[in-house]
């Protein structure tokens, strides 16, 4: 009897921790999930930001690839704040700015939307090329795009 | 009583016997659970338990190089007559005839500039990198950064000059 019961606690314990071992890869799996997701989003907020029409350059409808007009920041600006919502769906709870390194230092703030308590934060920086329409030059920028998660 | 004697003696020596063999065995039978143990823990860690995939790291490194040469080569610069990089890149190949309002030469202007450019882009956000352009890999005209060691992300970008073609090169290191 003493024998029966020394085996089957035995074997229970074995099966607790097994179940803990299993437990802990699948609560580990979930995490490494819920990090990917959230860097998937922030590739995916950064690609929106880098092809929105409100922002990109273009020449006789013809649209140029990294490329930001100047001219157009102040009109997104207000755009995005009258409509939140909309840009919400687009670039959730992320923040967005672009700063000339060259030929002036300026910084503009595009989006701005950050999340209380947020668990992990990813900062993405692009170079791009800020277009001035008005005297047809390049500037050389840097598009910062910081997204939050839960 | 003689029997009696006789057979104490015979059972004690079997009983110790019989003792020790059990306890190998089990000592045995442990050995085989902890190593099946072991190699399950093993699988397991190889089946179960993913290799995290850093998809950010991925999309930043290969958008960075050509996005930072691009961009570079597009920029006026604003002391020589707002003309672009790749045109003082030209005149730096082909024998500096332009002079900057600043006194300096085109491939010295093209190579502050592009240093102050990555100083406060690729040194901010601690990423080693070399810049070169040239029209000989082995005499370049223009230097920034240092070479990389181990893993890079490359890229090239031919400029036409009169006699042949220079090349604008971008390295990020890691």
């Amino acid at each position: 009897m003493g024998e029966t019961i020394a085996v089957l606690f035995v074997f229970f314990v074995l099966i607790t921790i097994g179940f803990i071992f299993y437990v802990k890869v699948v609560k580990s799996n979930i995490e490494q999930e819920k990090d990917e997701f959230s860097q998937l989003r922030s590739v995916g907020v950064a690609q929106r930001v880098m092809f929105l029409p409100e922002l990109q350059c273009s020449e006789d409808n013809i649209i140029k690839d990294n490329c930001i007009d100047i001219l157009k920041i102040d009109s997104a600006q207000s755009l995005m704040k009258e409509n939140e919502v909309y840009y919400y769906d687009l670039l959730q709870f992320s923040e967005v700015s672009i700063s000339q390194i060259y030929p002036v230092e300026a910084k503009w703030e595009i989006y701005s939307r950050s999340l209380e308590g947020f668990k992990s934060k990813f900062v993405t920086n692009i170079p791009i090329s800020l277009y001035n329409p008005s005297t047809r030059r390049y500037g050389f920028g840097v598009l910062a795009i910081e997204t939050f998660s839960k | 009583m003689k029997t009696q004697t006789k057979s104490k003696n015979l059972v004690v020596p079997r009983k110790s016997g019989f003792s020790t063999g059990a306890q190998m065995e089990i000592l045995g039978l442990a050995i085989v659970v902890v190593l099946i143990l072991m190699a399950t823990i093993y699988i397991v860690s190889f089946l179960v338990i993913k290799t995290p995939t850093d998809y950010r790291k991925g999309f930043v490194s290969a958008e960075l190089a050509s996005n930072m040469l691009n961009t570079l080569l597009k920029t006026a610069a604003k002391d020589c007559s707002q003309l672009t990089m790749t045109e003082l890149f030209q005149d730096c190949a082909q024998g500096q005839g332009i002079v900057c309002s600043n006194g300096q030469d085109s491939c010295m202007y093209a190579e502050s500039t592009a240093k102050k450019i990555f100083e406060k882009t690729l040194d901010k956000w601690n990423m080693k990198y070399e810049f070169l352009a040239y029209t000989d890999i082995n005499a370049p005209l223009v230097k920034a950064g240092s070479r990389c060691l181990s893993e890079k992300r490359s890229k090239l970008f031919p400029i036409p000059i009169s006699s042949a073609t220079m090349y604008a090169k971008l390295d990020i290191c890691g």
